[in-house]
């Protein structure tokens, strides 16, 4: 009879379910709708139209910034997860009194406020390349400044926080005797740690790229400071085009954006399951 | 493995150096705010390349300039930000000689703003701040800001949610300068907002002008370009100048002190106030070029709204916010008193 009151199916679990689902997805589902809306306001309905979507793909401007975004997104994601999964084993395996700081150092950029670290990125790289283009000047004749690559720094330096603490978690439960057996099995540290740690942590380094992937798909304020000039991303288009812009063009965008999400978390879910 | 390595070496290589080929112009400006078909004529007219960089505010704009995130050749901040960048030397001194069509920039407009000689800006749109309300839900309608007072439309007016905008709406219908900096009369204009709050449903921007679009708020404070484009959505929307005046803000073309494409940014501005493409960027942007002979080309149905063409008593009646520097506080600290509540 226990088992009958633990299946028993109760109204409020039920409740809280769908309520979150339609907090979470009404406003998608609104901005969906408005993107066929022929009113440009998205107040009323006006009727059924592909415009935006045909202003939108017209607009070589957006397109030069969703490459760009996607670029930035990937190449930062590669970076982070390689850097954080190594940082976060560094962190569990390793005991010296630097690696309280190691931690903190690690962690802070979590709750250090995106302004803050924004600023001072682009004060960091302005310094930086006033140092450095006077030499390169003078021995290759190139000068560097801020652009994509800068993106791509600043933000390798928020996901890598970020994929480190997710990886730190799955460690923390991963038995490090299997590791010491697999040396003591004949494999050396490089073979132990590529062919059995990798493995058993993969979901969390797996969980650990698509949160860098998405947060630096999305992310404003630190880019909006460390972009240079002509180097525009979608968040800044669309920040940007919040004054004048036409919001449902932005609608048809964001519509397209939200299904290239979907089918980048069904994927890796897809993925996720094979691992088990 | 080696080919990829190669591969994202020259990928490396080519985020780095710019692309070679035709001259580029860099812009900084807000997004969509000017004709994307202009921009593609000044291209070919010119040979080059324009590339538009967006900004949401002025402040941020400002905060990354300063840092030295810059490199523009043309920016198109607000008069008060203009100002305020001039005398940190962050502008270069325009030549009057390299920019022949500003004999074309309306004098009555020169007249109201610092910089009346056009030494380091150039004009490019205005709007006005005014009263936008839908016609067929407010009966009697007064063109005057006391209307936030109506008891009739308790609950579906709102007000927008700038302290400058809004305490200077309130120190206009009192009389007073909405520049000022006497603390009594910035005090008297917070009460007065005040006694407006327990009208209004609330101080916002984006979202009222949807509502209105859609019927649920009747009567807003708001900037006269997006009622032009409110217009298209609903047909009884009008916008109207308050009878005491109101402000207008102004962007600017200017050209920083760092910039690397000078020619380019000259040629741009002055081929922006070329009457006829600033009649066509104006049917785009729906805001009020200052160019007298550009007006003047403009189709009927556009000529003829005032927030296009104001009167003169309207025009008189408008007055730029200046930058006050530290006393801006006076307004924040109104703000704060007003957004806390103290309000019976």
């Amino acid at each position: 009879m226990k088992e009958h009151y633990l299946t028993k199916r109760s109204f409020f679990p039920k409740f809280v379910t769908w309520t979150t689902i339609v907090f979470f997805y009404i406003p998608l589902l609104v901005v969906a709708v408005n993107s066929f809306n022929r009113s440009k306001g998205g107040g009323v309905w006006k009727g059924f139209t592909f415009q935006w979507y045909a202003q939108l793909f017209s607009d070589t401007r957006i397109w030069e910034a969703l490459r760009n975004t996607l670029v930035i997104a990937s190449f930062a994601t590669v970076i982070a997860t390689v850097l954080g999964t190594l940082c976060a084993f560094a962190l569990h395996r390793y005991r010296s009194r630097l690696q309280k700081t190691h931690y903190m150092l690690v962690y802070l950029p979590l709750i250090v406020p995106d302004i803050l670290r924004g600023i001072s990125m682009l004060l960091l790289f302005v310094l930086l390349f006033a140092w450095i283009n006077p030499i390169l000047r003078r021995t290759v004749g190139i000068r560097i400044n801020l652009g994509i690559t800068t993106i791509i720094i600043a933000h390798i330096t928020f996901c890598l926080s970020y994929v480190a603490m997710v990886v730190l978690g799955r460690l923390q439960d991963f038995d490090f005797s299997l590791y010491e057996a697999a040396l003591d099995l004949g494999a050396n540290k490089f073979q132990a740690f590529s062919k059995v740690v990798i493995p058993a942590i993969m979901p969390g380094i797996l969980a650990g790229a698509l949160l860098s992937f998405t947060l630096s798909l999305d992310d404003y304020v630190i880019t909006f400071f460390v972009a240079g000039k002509g180097s525009l991303t979608l968040p800044i288009y669309i920040y940007g085009s919040m004054k004048h812009g036409n919001p449902a063009v932005i609608n048809a965008l964001s519509v397209i954006l939200l299904i290239v999400t979907f089918i980048t978390v069904y994927i890796a879910q897809k993925l996720l399951e094979d691992k088990k | 493995m080696k080919q990829l390595s190669l591969s994202l070496l020259v990928f490396l290589a080519l985020l780095f150096s710019g692309c070679g080929g035709r001259p580029a112009l860099y812009i900084y400006n807000w997004g969509d705010y000017v004709s994307p078909e202009v921009i593609r004529k000044f291209e070919k007219e010119y040979n080059c390349r324009v590339v538009l960089d967006f900004f949401d505010s002025n402040e941020s704009m400002y905060a990354k300039l300063k840092a030295g995130g810059g490199g523009y050749d043309l920016i198109v901040p607000s008069t008060y930000m203009t100002d305020m960048m001039y005398d940190q030397k962050m502008l270069r001194e325009l030549d009057r000689s390299r920019l022949p069509n500003l004999k074309y920039i309306d004098p009555d407009y020169l007249k109201k703003v610092r910089d009346s000689e056009m030494k380091y800006s150039v004009p490019y749109l205005v709007s006005f701040t005014g009263i936008g309300y839908n016609k067929n839900k407010v009966r009697n309608f007064e063109p005057s800001w006391r209307m936030f007072e109506r008891e009739d439309i308790r609950g579906r007016c709102v007000l927008l949610n700038d302290p400058r905008q809004v305490i200077g709406a309130a120190l206009i219908t009192l009389g007073y300068d909405p520049n000022t900096r006497n603390e009594e009369e910035i005090g008297k204009a917070a009460d007065l907002v005040i006694q407006w709050r327990r009208n209004i449903a609330k101080f916002d921007v984006d979202e009222a002008k949807r509502s209105l679009i859609s019927g649920e708020f009747w009567l807003i404070q708001t900037y006269s370009g997006d009622m032009l484009q409110a217009l298209d959505e609903n047909e009884n929307i009008e916008f109207a100048f308050p009878k005491e005046g109101c402000i207008f803000t102004a962007d600017t073309f200017v050209i920083p002190a760092d910039a690397v494409n000078v020619d380019l940014a000259y040629d741009f501005i002055n081929f922006m106030h070329r009457p006829e493409i600033a009649a066509e960027n104006m049917q785009f942007v729906k805001f009020r070029c200052p160019n007298t002979e550009a007006l003047k080309m403009l189709p009927e149905k556009l000529k003829n709204k005032p927030s296009i063409n104001p009167t003169k008593a309207q025009w008189d009646a408008a007055m730029p916010t200046l930058d006050l520097g530290a006393d801006t506080r006076l307004y924040n600290a109104a703000w704060d008193r007003i957004k806390s509540g103290s309000a019976d």
